[in-house]
């Protein structure tokens, strides 16, 4: 009988940054940061640009040096070794493909600098062709390929030399949205295969959901948080992940009691007080939003409601969004299945789901 | 252009025409005055023959300075493409400043009249002892030529994407592997174009060449110079048309070297 685990020859290496940070000058393009990626995990940076996610990856790569702290990929200290013998695969945003060699050339030439020899270079080059169904696109130039059938060479490219860690830069940044569902899940399936150690950066939200085993959002060189997909859309820790992530309705709020873990605020658009799971950075008196998902707004639901005026009806199929007027003009957004009309101007009380409440610190 | 109305489209060509013809048909005019029978140069020519062509390749003095002028410009175009093209990926990978400084400073010998560069080298030239010797020459034409293969690799090496070489690295190549695998065929139509214009730089340099060469190293164009102003013999007519030749095949085999490329990228 084989161990599943060891038939497994794959599974990549653990990375880990200690302390790591960059500065250009006086700007910090990445603040101390402490981060574990675990083997054979696919984590995403998720965040705008400049937020310092590529940075991040720069370093992993070795195309940066860090200011401070140390990257380690499985038990090996490598914050201080070149890139070329770090055995690290990147993907490109732009895929920088070579543009003077054939489809072929280029996946070959990692093996080829490494010194492989040529029959298991053509062997090795066949497979990864194979794996991102280029497999009779060997002898065509860069330029006779499709963007979409460049991003799989660059794939190729990279996973040929079988890498510790795989890195990949928006590389779905540069299809149209059909395609780039396609290679979403084509990405997902290589990584099933593989379960090879992997980062993603991206600033689409819908891919870092979809890829990612977990996510880190980043804002301006630091991470916010980091963790499953359903854990930041349900327990998002601020109002930027909450915002980042899904859509949102955040109302103004005032903390006007803390008891145990539990945070008490006065929200003037919903004319009461709610309560909800005490979150770092939240003091009594102090400012703060209250999240309601859309779809945790009822329409005619028992239990606590208040007034509402529909403005605006938009169908997305079996969704239907409105957008709701409060009785102090707030405008907030629910979501419900389509399964009657409801017609704009209509008055309709509003309830939502208590539990699902989040009182956010801004 | 072709909104406008004829009698304006005719001049403009005739214009054209004539600009054209002023820049090219004193030049061309050498070609029949080489194949002139007589003694002096005559145009039209009043018998045409291979006369003179004879007792250019046969005089010694006129295939000596040919033969150097071909050495010295194989040369320099070697040194000045190694050099410029060192001097072209190091001003790549300089801050903006120091950049626009030490291109300056390369540039110069662009800017600075001829006639200075000829005296300055002189001067330099003695100072070391080696006026009037090839050495002299070559090196003085080399200072000419950087330019413009600086210029040329340069414009190149802005096509070359800084990914590529971090794809390459990533990947596991030396420094000098990414070199040689990717940088290089990517800037080979610059090298190529500076290679010409550095060998045609020295193969017609006059100035800085009768300042530096001496009897040894003595070039056609300085040899020309002294026939047309003692002898006026038709053998410099056959010198410079061997001369026009060159370059005609040398910037056609360039063209021909960088369109390749350019159509299998």
């Amino acid at each position: 009988m084989t161990d599943p685990l060891t038939a497994r020859r794959d599974l990549g290496l653990a990375l880990r940054f200690a302390a790591i940070s960059k500065h250009y000058g006086s700007v910090e393009a990445l603040r101390p940061t402490d981060l574990e990626v675990r083997p054979g995990e696919f984590l995403t940076l998720l965040g705008p640009s400049g937020s310092g996610k590529t940075t991040l990856l720069n370093l992993t790569a070795g195309y940066l040096e860090p200011t401070s702290g140390s990257v380690f990929i499985g038990e090996r200290d490598v914050t201080r070794v070149p890139a070329r013998h770090r055995n690290v695969g990147m993907v490109f945003q732009n895929y920088a493909l070579f543009p003077h060699m054939t489809v072929e050339k280029n996946v070959a030439y990692g093996l080829k600098v490494r010194g492989v020899a040529q029959p298991e270079i053509v062997r090795r080059v066949a497979e990864a062709l194979a794996q991102v169904q280029l497999e009779s696109f060997g002898k065509r130039t860069i330029q006779q390929m499709s963007g979409g059938q460049q991003q799989r060479v660059a794939l190729a490219r990279a996973l040929v030399i079988e890498p510790d860690v795989l890195l990949m830069d928006e590389p779905l940044g540069a299809l149209d949205r059909q395609l780039r569902k396609t290679v979403q899940l084509e990405l997902r399936r290589l990584h099933e295969a593989h379960r090879r150690t992997t980062i993603y950066v991206t600033h689409d939200q819908e891919e870092a959901l979809v890829l990612s085993d977990r996510v880190a959002v980043m804002r301006d060189g630091r991470i916010m948080q980091i963790g499953t997909a359903a854990e930041l859309y349900g327990h998002p820790a601020d109002v930027f992940v909450a915002g980042f992530i899904g859509e949102s309705n955040l109302l103004p709020a005032k903390v006007t009691a803390i008891m145990g873990q539990v945070v008490e605020a006065e929200v003037p658009a919903l004319g009461r007080r709610v309560t909800a799971g005490l979150l770092p950075g939240l003091v009594v008196g102090g400012a703060a939003k209250l999240l309601i998902r859309p779809e945790h707004l009822l329409l005619d639901a028992p239990g606590e409601a208040i007034e509402a005026t529909v403005e605006e009806t938009v169908y997305l199929g079996e969704l239907l969004a409105l957008a709701l007027v409060l009785r102090d003009g707030t405008k907030v957004w629910l979501r419900r299945f389509a399964d009657r009309e409801i017609p704009r101007g209509s008055r309709v009380r509003v309830g939502w789901q208590p539990d699902a409440l989040r009182i956010l610190p801004e | 252009m072709n909104t406008s109305p004829l009698p304006v489209r005719i001049a403009a060509h005739a214009l054209a025409g004539l600009v054209l013809a002023f820049l090219v048909l004193p030049i061309l005019a050498v070609v029949p005055a080489s194949f002139n029978h007589a003694t002096f140069i005559y145009l039209p020519p009043k018998a045409v023959s291979w006369r003179w062509y004879n007792s250019f390749f046969a005089d010694k003095e006129w295939m000596t300075t040919l033969l150097n002028s071909l050495e010295v410009a194989v040369l320099v175009t070697l040194l000045s493409v190694a050099l410029g093209t060192l001097a072209a990926l190091g001003l790549e990978r300089m801050g903006r400043r120091g950049r626009m400084a030490m291109a300056g400073l390369f540039m110069a010998p662009m800017i600075v009249p001829v006639i200075i560069t000829g005296v300055a080298l002189y001067r330099s030239a003695i100072e070391i002892g080696l006026s009037g010797t090839t050495w002299a020459v070559l090196l003085g034409h080399t200072v000419l030529a950087l330019p413009l293969v600086i210029i040329n690799v340069g414009i190149s090496l802005r096509a070359v994407d800084p990914n590529w070489l971090r794809a390459a690295t990533g990947l596991g190549a030396s420094p000098w592997t990414v070199f040689r695998s990717i940088t290089l065929p990517n800037i080979l139509p610059g090298l190529v174009g500076g290679g010409v214009f550095a060998f045609l730089t020295s193969f017609d340099e006059v100035v800085v060449s009768i300042f530096l060469a001496g009897h040894q190293g003595k070039t056609l164009p300085v040899k020309m110079w002294e026939a047309i102003r003692i002898e006026l013999t038709p053998e410099a007519a056959v010198a410079a048309t061997m001369m026009i030749l060159l370059a005609v095949v040398l910037f056609v085999a360039a063209r021909f070297a960088t369109r390749h490329k350019e159509a299998s990228r």
